[in-house]
Formats: structure tokens, C-alpha cells, sequence
């Protein structure tokens, strides 16, 4: 306990010089004005920011990426408040009482919300952070190959219910990263899948030229084919943030803080899901329940707070399991790897201290976002002013770069664009990126632990079912996947009001 | 949900697009989708049991390399079938696509043009001894050129010589800030 408090306290001190405090501003900009954008991602800001911090410092550079992710989501609340439109896809649920609060002049006031929400939030989350990072990594020691397929595929299973609304396109969208990622030289015996003799092929499909094209040049069609361009909301009142406004709050700002940390935790539910049960738990509790979506400052801060606490949630499964619970973590995983710390397991074995390094960088970022939020607002929206028509070729420009830089390949731009393109076409009819994502990042953890499991097991697929944290998991697994089957649900659902009517009764009688 | 709803089209009249609503996403184009899913489902199981078994390596028959890729495959393929079931549940059969509206013809053109400038930009432009300021000078010059020409306003539509002047500056300015923050400053390779 003293120890981690020492190695937590010399994790804040070491970043406290001021050239290390300004890239931390820096890659905060970066992702505010990334997320400020509608459609550029936070995923689009880590993964370009990857590219240019190669040559830095690893924790630098870890600290410049971590500023962007939380700028960039913080950055997408102001575009859901002015134009109705979600920065990135974790503001959505912002739009709805963000927009109608700008629409009664009050666009000032909802953006101080936002503000004050996000940062409080991202705070409560780091505290999460801190302590359960540790603990899940001491359990994930005990995890093998058996443990690591389950967790997979729960992944990939979650990743197509829970993002997007129609999960049979979400788990297509799963199974096509998974497919993706099974693309050339496998682990375990050097063998060369779905190359077709072709050399750049061997390599693979390089998870961040695959983002860039998925989530940066589909939204750089998305937005040049749309015949109309959106207007800004004009922005008169004050953006200070309302600390007044979070204190009476302040059981929606806890609940959806914890909310958006638990939701984090759980591999393939985005930052967006944080959002969405948040804001659903407060209409559910709330005693102004009918101003939701007509202006309630409960709701947006509810859906504020529960996407920024998302992030440090989503920092403990990927330091701990290394295993990504959405799209920017899933980059900000990559990063790690390329600056030479492998996230997982013996994570906590080989670099103890960098737990603790990402604690105090997420720290760092909820300051930096605090300090534009009281003085970058208004110069930032600036931004929203420039013309499409001049905006997205020059962000077209950066994902070529972003593409080429991380192993100077032509090949890796071509693969940009080409799913990129093939993203636009399945975002239009209805598919849902993230799974793809995720299916990319989990594909080969998927293939080895299975194959690694049956080398193991000799061929026997017993251990899968018996192990005690497989068992856990493959019941979790399975049971989650049948709650997809509206004959299972409805079961369960009969289960639950059974239990609960046996439980009010056995109370009644008690006379408790 | 799926924006198309559970519906039986009984009306006669065609449904039109507004454009801005991708109603591509109906039964009969979830429809096309779900073939075109299965086909490549049964394609990757092909695939995957031409893959080399490795029997020379007397490695074990369950960790074959196609072992994965086969499961994916036989996973889209039943996925692919399910989505098929579901739009003809939906009345895919009996539902046409939805007539193509104005606003989306200028959408498709639009995206037409985008996908064209980009391709040019990294197949032709980039990586053939061309420096990247001056490749990205002429794609970001030509693409600003090419949607003021799309534009609905029919001021921005006239190119006139200081429309072209205005695309090459940003064009040039653009890039060259570009190279220099990634070459210059980080030290990043660029093509």
C-alpha cells in the first residue's frame, strides 16, 4: 500500500517539468480540436499523435496520446451542444439536452456542465484506476491460453450487441476484424494465411492504418458527400464551468461516474455505452425525469460525466488483461507496444511503475482539459468555422501520413484506403465500425489462445469449461450470447420477476 | 435498431430517399447483404480447409493454421444466413429499394469524386518520386477546386482566378505545414 502511494507520488513528480506539462497540453489541443470536429475521432487523434511522438520519450509520448484521448471526448461535447451533432460517437447522448439548452440560449451554461462534469468524472476514474488496475492484474497473473479465448470472444460478443442497434451487424462487423486479423504469418507455426503469394500481405494488416481508414477517411467521405453543411449555434452566455450546478448534482455526477468507470472495464463496450446507461439510470432516478431531452441539466450531466469516466475504466483492461475495451484504447494499446511496454499480465511484473505512470497522465489530462474548458472554448470553436471543402482534404492529407509512418509501407496507405472506402459503404447501410476494431485488436489473441489451449489440452477442449476463471468466463460468455435468443430472454426475464415478487413477499412477512 | 423497421410493404408507391436518412439499409438491401456475407462466409471455409495441415510437423489436427479462419468462416456464413431470414421476415421479397432522390444522387456523385481524388493522391501522387509537399499541394488544390465546383451555393460554384489562387495557397500552405511539423519536427518518415 505504501509502496504503490511512493511509486504513485514519483509517477506525478516525474512528469513535473515543464517541457513534459506542454506536450501534455499539446496533445490535449490535438484532441479537443480533433474532437471538436464532428466525425474526426479520438481514435483519428491517437492514432496520428501515435505517428508523431514516435520519437519522443515512451511515457512522454504515452502522456501526449492520454491528453488527446480525454481532449478529444471532452472536445465532442461542444459540437453535440452547437450543431446537434456529436464530436465523436461518446457525445451522442450529450446531443439531446446539450442541443436544447443552446436552442433556449443557454449553449454557454451547457458547455460550463460539460466542463465541470468532465473533469470531476475523469478524476473520480482515475482513483478507479489506481486501485483496480492493480488488483485485476494480480487475477489476470492466473490467467492461460483458455482464460485469454474466452475473454476474446466476450469481447467480440459484447462488441457487436452493445455498439450500434442491431447486433447481427455488430457481431459481422466482429467476425470481419476477426477475419482481418487471421490475415498473414500466424504465431504459432509461421504460417502465411490469406496472402495469396503477396509479400506486403505476410506482414499483416496493421491495426493503425486500419483505424485511420476506418474511422478517418470513411468520416472524411462521410462528410464531403453530404450535400449540406451544418450551421453553428450561436454562443452568447458564459462557458465558465458551474460548480454550483455540479454540487447539486452531485448523485448524478457519482453515479455516472461509477457507471462510466464499470461499463470501461468491460472489453468492447465504447466510451458511447458509458454515456448511454448513465443518462438512461438518471431519467430513471431523476425528479425532473420530464426535462430529459428537452434541456435538463441532469441528463447532460449524466451523459457528460458517464463518457469521460469511461476512460481510466477503459486504461484497467487494457494495462491489466491487454485486452482494449474500445477503438482509442485499442491505438493507445498499439502505442504502448511500439514505445516498448507490453500492457497484460506481466505488466505488473516487468514495469510496476508504469500503472502508476498512466495514473498520473490521466491526472495531468483532466487538468488540461480543465484549463482549455476555462480559457480555450470560444478561440477553439474557431475551428468549426472552416469550410469542409478545405477542412477534409487537409485531414485526408494527415491520414495518408498517419498511415505510412508507423513502418514507412506505401502498402499500409492502400490498406488505409481501402477500408476506408469499404467503411463508408457499411457505415451508410447500417454497420458499426467498432466491432471491426475490436475484432482486429482481439483477432489474434483469439487465434492463439484457442490453438495454444488445444496444444496444451492435446487436442481437448475439457479445460476450456473447467478451469475456474474459464468456467466464469465461458458462462458469462455464453449466457450474454443467449440473452440475444428472444425465447432465452424472455425466460430470464420471467426468473428475475419471479425472484423479485419472492423477494418483496419474504420482506412483507418479515415486516422489514 | 436497424432503421428499417419490421414491415410488410403492402403500398404500391415507391418510398424515396431523402438523402440524408440512408435508406439503403432496408430489408431488400440487408437482403443483398446477407448473400453477399454467406458467399464470402463459404469462400473463407474454402480457404481454410485448402490451408496446409502441416501434417509433415505431426503438429496436433485441432491447431491446423485454417482451424480459426474456418470457424470465422463457417461463424459469417451463419450470421450472413440469419440476417438473410430477418430481412425476408421483414418483407424483402415484396419491398423494392427505395427510388434514388435528388439529394442522394448529388451524395453518390459527391462521394464518387472524394474516392477518386483520394485514390489519385496515394496511388499516383504519392511514393513515385514526387516530393509530398508538391503531391499534397496538387490533391489538396484539387480537391478544394472540385467540391466548390459541387457546391449548392452558385457563387462558390464559379471558379474564377481567385478561387483557383485561394485552393493553390491553402493547397501549398497546407502541405508544406504538414512536412514540416512531421519530417522536420518529429522526425516521422513521410512517402
Amino acid at each position: 500500500m505504501l509502496q504503490g502511494l511512493q511509486d504513485l507520488g514519483s509517477a506525478y513528480l516525474s512528469f513535473m517539468t515543464p517541457m513534459t506539462l506542454l506536450y501534455g497540453l499539446g496533445g490535449a489541443f490535438v484532441g479537443l480540436v480533433m474532437g471538436i470536429l464532428p466525425g474526426l475521432s479520438a481514435t483519428l487523434a491517437i492514432a496520428l499523435l501515435t505517428t508523431m511522438t514516435m520519437s519522443l520519450d515512451g511515457n512522454v509520448a504515452i502522456l501526449v496520446l492520454i491528453c488527446s484521448y480525454v481532449g478529444a471526448l471532452y472536445g465532442g461535447s461542444r459540437t453535440a451542444i452547437l450543431l446537434n451533432i456529436p464530436g465523436t460517437a461518446a457525445n451522442a447522448a450529450s446531443c439531446a439536452d446539450g442541443y436544447a439548452l443552446a436552442q433556449q440560449g443557454q449553449a454557454g451554461r451547457a458547455i460550463g456542465i460539460a466542463t465541470s462534469g468532465a473533469v470531476t468524472s475523469t478524476l473520480l476514474g482515475v482513483v478507479f484506476l489506481a486501485t483496480l488496475t492493480p488488483l485485476l492484474a494480480n487475477v489476470a497473473l492466473k490467467f492461460g491460453a483458455f482464460e485469454f479465448f474466452w475473454l476474446a470472444l466476450f469481447g467480440v460478443t459484447l462488441s457487436g450487441s452493445i455498439v450500434g442497434g442491431d447486433p447481427l451487424k455488430g457481431w459481422m462487423m466482429g467476425l470481419v476484424g476477426l477475419l482481418l486479423a487471421q490475415v498473414g504469418e500466424e504465431s504459432l507455426y509461421a504460417y502465411q494465411r490469406f496472402t495469396f503469394g503477396s509479400e506486403a500481405l505476410a506482414g499483416g494488416i496493421g491495426l493503425i492504418p486500419a483505424l485511420v481508414g476506418a474511422f478517418g477517411l470513411a468520416e472524411v467521405l462521410m462528410a464531403l458527400s453530404d450535400p449540406i453543411e451544418r450551421k453553428i449555434h450561436d454562443l452568447t452566455d458564459s462557458v465558465l464551468p458551474r460548480w454550483r450546478d455540479l454540487i447539486q448534482y452531485r448523485w448524478t455526477v457519482l453515479r455516472s461516474g461509477l457507471i462510466g468507470v464499470f461499463t470501461g472495464l468491460l472489453p468492447g463496450v465504447g466510451e458511447d455505452a458509458g454515456a448511454w446507461v448513465s443518462y438512461a439510470a438518471a431519467k430513471a432516478v431523476s425528479k425532473e425525469r420530464e426535462k430529459f431531452g428537452k434541456g435538463s441539466i441532469d441528463g447532460l450531466m449524466a451523459a457528460e460525466t458517464g463518457d469521460m469516466s469511461s476512460v481510466p475504466g477503459h486504461l484497467v483492461p487494457v494495462l491489466s488483461l491487454g485486452v482494449p475495451g474500445s477503438a482509442p484504447s485499442a491505438v493507445l494499446m498499439a502505442a504502448m507496444i511500439i514505445h516498448g511496454v507490453q500492457p497484460g499480465p506481466m505488466l505488473i511484473v516487468e514495469h510496476p511503475q508504469f500503472i502508476y505512470h498512466v495514473v498520473a497522465m490521466t491526472t495531468l489530462a483532466s487538468f488540461a482539459i480543465l484549463l482549455f474548458g476555462l480559457f480555450g472554448v470560444r478561440p477553439m470553436l474557431q475551428v468549426l468555422k472552416v469550410p469542409r471543402n478545405i477542412l477534409m482534404p487537409i485531414v485526408f492529407l494527415l491520414c495518408a501520413v498517419g498511415a505510412f509512418a508507423v513502418a514507412s509501407r506505401l502498402f499500409d496507405i492502400y490498406v488505409m484506403v481501402a477500408i476506408g472506402i469499404g467503411a463508408y459503404f457499411l457505415r451508410r447501410r447500417g454497420y458499426e465500425m467498432a466491432p471491426l476494431v475490436l475484432g482486429l485488436v482481439l483477432g489474434p489473441l483469439l487465434d492463439k489462445s484457442l490453438r495454444r489451449g488445444l496444444v496444451l489440452s492435446d487436442g481437448s477442449l475439457v479445460p476450456f469449461f473447467t478451469r475456474p476463471i474459464s468456467l466464469v468466463l465461458a458462462t458469462i460468455t455464453i449466457f450474454m450470447f443467449l440473452l440475444y435468443v428472444p425465447q432465452f430472454r424472455r425466460a430470464v426475464a420471467g426468473v428475475g420477476k419471479t425472484i423479485a415478487r419472492g423477494a418483496r413477499s419474504a420482506l412483507g412477512r418479515s415486516g422489514i | 435498431m436497424n432503421s428499417a423497421e419490421p414491415t410488410h410493404a403492402t403500398e404500391t408507391a415507391e418510398p424515396q430517399h431523402d438523402g440524408d436518412s440512408d435508406a439503403t439499409a432496408s430489408p431488400r438491401a440487408d437482403l443483398y447483404d446477407a448473400i453477399g456475407w454467406v458467399i464470402l462466409g463459404v469462400v473463407v471455409v474454402v480457404l481454410s480447409l485448402q490451408m496446409d495441415r502441416l501434417q509433415d510437423r505431426h503438429i496436433n489436427p485441432l491447431t491446423v493454421p485454417g482451424l480459426v479462419p474456418g470457424l470465422l468462416g463457417v461463424g459469417m456464413t451463419i450470421v450472413g444466413a440469419i440476417l438473410g431470414l430477418r430481412s425476408w421476415s421483414r418483407g424483402a421479397l415484396h419491398q423494392a429499394l427505395p427510388a434514388v432522390a435528388e439529394n442522394q444522387r448529388k451524395r453518390r456523385l459527391r462521394v464518387l469524386l472524394a474516392v477518386i481524388l483520394c485514390c489519385g493522391y496515394s496511388a499516383v501522387l504519392l511514393g513515385h518520386g514526387l516530393p509530398f509537399w508538391v503531391a499534397s499541394s496538387i490533391y489538396v488544390t484539387c480537391s478544394i477546386l472540385v467540391f466548390d465546383r459541387m457546391s449548392s451555393d452558385p457563387v462558390k460554384r464559379r471558379i474564377g482566378l481567385l478561387t483557383v489562387a485561394k485552393a493553390l495557397l491553402i493547397g501549398v500552405l497546407s502541405s508544406v505545414a504538414v512536412w514540416l511539423v512531421f519530417e522536420r519536427l518529429f522526425l516521422v518518415r513521410l512517402p
